[in-house]
């Protein structure tokens, strides 16, 4: 269990995270997104004890990072791909971590069992690609068996094999019972991994559920075909929030599918269509964070 | 503890570079200690007899400690440094959260492997140098009473050294900027202190790391120096406060 609460982190005048309080569950895949600049890594960093925040804690089952004794077995974390010198093994890199942990050194070369690379155990990082380096991070944020794992931004550089990979790979351990955090600027791979939700946008706190809730919560519409569209439209104006026209269908917001039915009913206007229409997770998204994008591109002068 | 210190072992081991410079570091001993011996040696013919009454046999045989100072300063500082700059750094504070610790531990390995590297450089540049005044009959062999001494001295003084290049890299976080300060302050300002007026020499030449160095494996005393362990102390305040500094910052500055 991790938990946030009323975190703030301020560089000079400028605050990258803004009294953000959460909580990351057991037993599920917690998805972190939000845009690029939105505070994600530093959030990460400062619950892994990296980053000393302005005002707020951190804590990791009750803890804080720098008050665990041996933190490998109480949390794994992939923050970069870096943190590793290049001139080393992959075993070399895990065996001083197993030290430093006090684990067997033979954790080292189980985790990178796990992770698919035991062939490449020998083999010196710096001949490593993208994939290979976030593997071994993964491998190094498994080495003490912890029941919390954060990863920022772990498919980055990673192969549509490893993408796969990671998806189902995090969700056992997921399913073992352990707290998965893991962070992401995409949305896509994000619906197919997490079950639940963290989103942030300029450093505070979007939404907080579950996936499901978060794209139902973003503004859903229906879908109406009829041949007396204008009738229609017309007695509908009243009731939505919005109406728009696609084609030869029109799409409303702000009414329920059984509202539309009735009133068409009423109205004796046959339909040919009548569906609802799920907003995706990144259309929620991409609505939810447009006004908290750090970086967007600004239209000429 | 045990397993910060574990770590930083486990850290050092199996590096080809730790091996490379403990190895470089005896061998630039040997090489100056002997080139040193043999041009005393070669001179030896035309010495007086007071000259060789009191020639500092110890002192000279162990010159090539002025070669291996740089190096093994250049070893304390990119224990620290290195990790910086791969980002090695963060991976660690995350296995070991206390800062202090960790570098308590770095110190420790790095000292006791500065160490054994001093002491092998310091037996093997005396018994090179020996062998070489031997033929001008200016040796003293391993029965000096002032043997010991000279090479605990020079011992204390290369791992002295070498927790400065550490405390230096914690304060500096760049390896370019440590090794630079390191060269400065033990080689170039020697040097540089050269060609003040004699006088000024006399008076600050004795706080130069360079002097200090020299005095602590000699056995003729300098008036213008201090002692061999006054010296090693005024060296200690050195490596003390540069470490007080070093520490704050890796405590303080995030990573």
């Amino acid at each position: 269990m991790i938990e946030v609460r009323g975190l703030t982190k301020r560089y000079r005048d400028r605050s990258v995270v803004d009294n953000l309080s959460f909580r990351v569950g057991p037993g599920a895949v917690t998805g972190f997104l939000g845009p690029n600049g939105s505070g994600k890594t530093t959030t990460a960093r400062v619950i892994l004890g990296l980053t000393e925040p302005s005002s707020g804690t951190a804590t990791i089952g009750g803890r804080r990072y720098r008050d665990l004794r041996h933190p490998l077995r109480e949390i794994g974390a992939l923050i970069d791909p870096g943190g590793v010198n290049p001139n080393r093994t992959a075993v070399e890199h895990l065996r001083w971590l197993a030290a430093g942990s006090r684990l067997h050194s033979r954790r080292a070369e189980e985790v990178l069992g796990l992770v698919g690379l035991a062939g490449a155990a020998g083999r010196k990082v710096s001949g490593f690609s993208l994939g290979m380096r976030q593997r071994l991070g993964i491998a190094a944020a498994l080495i003490g068996d912890p029941p919390v794992l954060v990863l920022d931004e772990p498919i980055n550089g990673l192969d549509p094999e490893g993408i796969c990979w990671l998806r189902t790979f995090t969700q056992a351990l997921a399913a073992e019972g352990r707290t998965v955090f893991l962070s992401s600027h995409l949305m896509s791979e994000m619906a197919m991994t997490a079950t639940e939700l963290i989103v942030i946008g300029r450093g505070r706190l979007i939404a907080a559920e579950s996936v499901t809730a978060f794209t139902e919560r973003a503004d859903s519409s229906v879908r109406v075909r009829s041949p007396q569209l204008d009738l229609l439209e017309v007695a509908l104006a009243g009731a939505a929030t919005s109406m728009w026209r696609v084609d030869d269908a029109l799409e409303v917001a702000g009414i329920g599918i059984e509202r539309v039915g009735a009133i068409a009913r009423n109205l004796g206007v046959q339909l040919h269509e009548l569906s609802p229409q799920r907003a995706s997770l990144e259309d929620a998204f991409m609505r939810l964070t447009a006004d908290a994008s750090e970086y967007l591109p600004q239209p000429a002068a | 503890m045990i397993d910060s210190l574990a770590m930083e072992w486990q850290k050092l081991r199996p590096l080809h570079k730790t091996s490379r410079m403990v190895a470089l570091a005896i061998t630039m001993a040997v090489v100056v200690s002997a080139i040193v011996a043999a041009a005393m040696a070669s001179n030896g013919a035309q010495m007086s007899l007071s000259d060789r009454r009191g020639f500092d046999s110890v002192g000279t045989s162990l010159q090539g400690i002025n070669a291996a100072v740089l190096v093994v300063a250049a070893f304390g500082a990119l224990s620290v440094t290195r990790e910086y700059a791969t980002g090695m750094i963060r991976t660690t504070f995350l296995t070991q959260p206390g800062r202090l610790r960790v570098l308590t531990a770095k110190l420790g390995i790095h000292a006791a492997v500065a160490g054994v590297a001093a002491a092998c450089a310091c037996l093997a540049a005396f018994a090179v140098g020996q062998a070489l005044l031997n033929s001008a009959g200016l040796s003293v062999g391993w029965g000096n009473s002032h043997l010991a001494a000279a090479l605990g001295g020079g011992v204390i003084y290369l791992v002295l050294v070498c927790l400065w290049g550490a405390a230096l890299g914690a304060l500096l976080r760049s390896s370019s900027s440590a090794i630079t300060w390191l060269a400065s302050l033990l080689v170039v300002a020697p040097v540089i202190v050269q060609i003040l007026p004699q006088h000024v020499i006399d008076l600050f030449g004795r706080w130069l790391p360079s002097q200090i160095g020299q005095q602590a494996i000699s056995s003729s005393p300098n008036a213008h120096s201090f002692s061999a362990w006054i010296g090693l102390t005024v060296l200690a305040g050195y490596v003390a406060v540069t470490l007080v500094a070093g520490a704050w910052r890796m405590a303080r500055t995030d990573p």
